[in-house]
């Protein structure tokens, strides 16, 4: 199943927060960043269990992700992914020219891929350094 | 008519600044003299020789033509200050050209990076290609920006152009932007400043405009909430003398700035 | 009774922008490790407790040789780390911002010496902010008065309970203040966001806007202030009888204040959303008394920003490359400078860009030699060629942190640096000294 004309936002989440200072390399940090958070109508049209991973594609990239209902709904058309190396494969480069990119709003689109397999953040990173 | 041909000769992994071509820097100077002019690449300071391969004979700012060839896409400041003469530059040309100058035409045969005719104080430039954000607009803490003279550009510009641009009625000075499409904020803080677009332009044009006119003649993808509609017009008269024909819905404002405002927005009807 | 622990009180956390001042922590006097923390968030308390040693914590420099990181003397990684700087022909110096005053300091006068470009993660973060400020000034104001007299309170684009967890019970929210002596009840808490998010949840009300729409918005709200009818019905999602309403709650507060975050910075529009808002804020000051603070994200990048702009006169995005201090966000910021690869070595002090930038431009970061100054690993120094291990400011060293609202604050030292690792300030020194030799002063 997929979802398409989603708008990605990515935050902080206070998870994420304690993941990341609890070790940016560690499993709890892909189980707090490594999600995508959806609109409980819209993550019923995807007719899979929460957990199962997405693969999340933007213009700017894409990476498969844990799936979630959202606790801070309703947000139909909405998908909410904690800043970090996940979020960061999908957003926008570009600063319209001010030296900010843009870290929210891109149109993006869902499939689910039951077998994916959501990466831990150097395995992700790591693929940024060539060899 | 005196020409000054310069030619690019290597590549470039860093930017290089320019901002020593000018026709007011190269008048009256013989071809050694010129090529010892500073530019500076990475943190180094270099010459105009290093880079360029430089011919022809200057004579005085006026008449002083510069012609530019090779690639100079990653080349910045070309025109800077300038105030009479003419450059040619015969490829996309890099971030701040013609930022500055009060006189003089400045043509580029492809594409400017940002910050294109920056503070222009007068003068022409002339994009045949598109432009990059901040166009005819002001630098970061300066609360005006272009104040007269022409901007052209035969594409698309980027955001904020025209940004904090002033006019001057009893000084006849009417900052102008011609341009194909633009993308947002468009006009933004307007103070004066004159804008015709041929084609579309993004969200939030004309925002914050103290007074100006700025005409469309494609589509708006969203209209500010704060333009109220005034009448339809079949011309719009510009300040600089210009008419421009055709059949326009007159809008006002920025309303968040003054209740009763002479800032106009028309666009296609 | 032999004391087995320590007790350090009034510790300011070294987290986010909030900089609680409350906090106590308790040291195992013998081990030297934190054993318990006090009145911290969850974020806080873990930074105290992830300080201790772990396989995550570098104790001694390491120097990247044949895919693998090899423990090495200090002084054998600052020749190398140096080294690069020295032959590097467009360095950056990223980052400063979790760590202390002095430190920044320190990267600023190395910054100078390479002819560098100096950055803080502003650039990624509030630099929009700053963008505005420099634009159109900001009435703004410290915690303090909030707590005691703020009765309106706004949330735009900001999300306190997830990135700020006490600031809502300290300054904006549930405290009693001094004319707001019923605490919770004294204020009325509007959130504005494109998501119900945890801190709408427990606001008195909720706008939900569309996203990337928010100057659409705040422009309406500006025009019916103005006393204007305008032609639509609704904007940005938001019907015009609601944001009548919202003018009407505004004009009508005795003290209002707008917190704003990320859903400004960081969505289209970036510094003109702060731009518009600022205005409002300065218009409202018609009616009644309204400031804005903004959200910083970071427990010291408004000190980076400080700091730098003392000594540069410009707050981040500073270029030095023509001997003197330029700035220019778009040209000069380390994730526009990255995309167009014009950076070819860096050194990334107290910060992340490796999980926080753009993966394109990590991308490039990562082609080029890189120096981290980083106490755990992380995305960023896991990949680094140079890993300098440093003491965590306002655990292990003492320092000055600036708060959001720009009141600086003093760090504590709750414990000593473990194994080999030596503070941000020292490192930078001793950089500088390395430095200075190689380029023949």
């Amino acid at each position: 199943m997929s979802l398409n004309s989603l708008i990605l936002l990515t935050g902080r989440t206070i998870s994420q927060g304690v993941a990341l200072e609890g070790g940016k390399v560690s499993r709890e940090n892909v189980r707090a960043a490594g999600i995508c958070t959806f609109d409980a109508d819209d993550f019923k049209k995807l007719d899979c269990l929460v957990g199962t991973p997405v693969k999340v594609i933007t213009d700017y990239g894409e990476v498969v992700v844990y799936s979630t209902i959202t606790e801070e709904g309703p947000h139909q058309g909405i998908i909410f992914i904690p800043m970090g190396p996940w979020a960061n494969q999908l957003v926008n480069p570009s600063s319209q020219g001010c030296g900010t990119p843009t870290y929210k709003g891109m149109k993006a689109k869902v499939e689910v891929v039951k077998n994916g397999k959501v990466l831990g953040a150097l395995e992700l990173i790591g693929r940024l350094k060539e060899a | 008519m005196a020409d000054i041909k310069l030619k690019i000769k290597k590549k470039l992994d860093f930017p290089l600044e320019a901002d020593s071509i000018t026709p007011d820097n190269f008048a009256g100077k013989n071809i050694a003299d010129i090529k010892k002019l500073p530019l500076f690449y990475a943190t180094k300071q270099v010459t105009i020789g290093d880079y360029f391969e430089v011919s022809g004979k200057s004579t005085d700012v006026a008449d002083t033509v510069i012609i530019i060839d090779g690639d100079v896409s990653n080349v910045k400041r070309i025109g800077e200050n300038m105030t009479g003469g003419e450059i040619i530059i015969n490829s996309g040309v890099g971030m701040h050209v013609g930022n500055h100058m009060s006189g003089g035409k400045i043509t580029v045969n492809g594409n400017a990076d940002d910050w294109a005719g920056a503070m222009l104080q007068g003068g022409e430039l002339e994009i045949n290609g598109d432009a990059g954000h901040y166009v005819g607009s002001a630098y970061r803490g300066y609360r005006q920006g272009m104040k007269n003279g022409t901007i052209k550009v035969k594409g698309k510009v980027g955001v904020e152009s025209m940004l904090w641009a002033k006019s001057s009625k009893p000084s006849k000075k009417w900052p102008t932007l011609y341009c194909g499409s633009a993308d947002a904020f468009l006009g933004i803080h307007n103070h004066g400043g004159t804008i015709v677009v041929e084609g579309d332009v993004d969200r939030c044009v004309g925002a914050d405009q103290a007074w100006g006119n700025i005409v469309i003649k494609g589509k708006v993808s969203r209209l500010l909430p704060s333009y109220k509609k005034v009448g339809e017009v079949k011309e719009v008269q510009l300040p600089n003398g210009e008419v421009i024909k055709g059949k326009f819905i007159e809008y006002s404002g920025d309303h968040t700035i003054k209740k009763e405002t002479n800032g106009r927005l028309y666009i296609a009807a | 009774m032999v004391e087995k622990v320590r007790t350090v009180k009034d510790v300011s956390c070294p987290f986010c922008g909030t900089l609680c001042d409350d906090l106590e922590i308790d040291v195992d006097i013998k081990k030297d490790i934190v054993v318990e923390v006090r009145n911290g968030c969850q974020i806080g308390t873990k930074k105290y407790f992830s300080s201790n040693p772990s396989d995550h914590r570098y104790m001694k420099p390491l120097i990247k040789e044949n895919g693998e990181h090899k423990e090495v003397s200090w002084d054998e990684a600052l020749d190398k780390a140096a080294d690069i700087l020295v032959n590097a022909q467009r360095p950056l110096l990223y980052g400063f911002s979790s760590t202390e005053c002095e430190a920044q300091s320190k990267g600023v006068e190395l910054a100078e010496m390479l002819n560098a470009l100096l950055d803080n993660t502003a650039s990624v973060c509030h630099g929009p902010s700053l963008l505005a400020i420099q634009d159109v000034g900001a009435s703004l104001a410290t915690l303090g008065e909030i707590k005691n007299r703020a009765d309106t309170i706004i949330f735009w684009g900001s999300n306190p309970v997830h990135a700020h967890p006490r600031h809502l019970s300290r300054y904006s929210d549930f405290i009693r203040g001094y004319f707001r002596t019923d605490g919770r009840n004294d204020r009325n808490i509007i959130v504005i966001d494109p998501r119900n998010t945890h801190t709408a949840q427990i606001a008195d009300k909720y706008i939900k806007v569309n996203p990337s729409e928010d100057y659409e918005l705040i422009q309406a709200i500006r025009a019916v202030l103005r006393g204007s009818e305008l032609d639509v019905k609704e904007v940005s999602g938001v019907s015009i009888d609601d944001i009548k309403e919202l003018v009407e709650v505004l004009k009508s507060s005795n003290f209002g204040v707008v917190f704003f975050g990320m859903g400004f910075t960081q969505s289209l529009g970036k510094h003109r959303n702060v731009d518009t808002a600022i205005r409002l804020v300065a218009e409202l000051n018609d009616y009644t008394k309204f400031l804005l603070i903004p959200m910083r994200g970071h427990y010291n990048v408004a000190g980076a920003n400080q700091v730098f702009t003392w000594n540069t006169g410009y707050a981040y995005s500073i270029d030095f490359s023509r001997g003197y201090p330029r700035y220019n966000p778009g040209e000069f910021s380390s994730v526009d400078m990255l995309m167009r690869d014009e950076i070819d070595a860096s050194l990334i002090v107290a910060s992340d860009p490796g999980s926080n930038f753009p993966a394109a431009s990590v991308k490039n970061l990562f082609k080029h030699p890189l120096i981290s100054i980083e106490p755990h690993k992380t995305p960023t120094s896991a990949f680094a060629d140079v890993i300098l291990p440093a003491a965590i400011a306002g655990i292990e060293c003492e320092g000055t942190a600036y708060r959001m609202d720009g009141v600086p604050l003093r760090l504590r030292k709750v414990k000593d640096p473990p194994g080999e690792t030596l503070s941000d300030k020292e490192i930078l020194e001793k950089l500088i000294e390395k430095v200075k030799e190689k380029m023949g002063e």
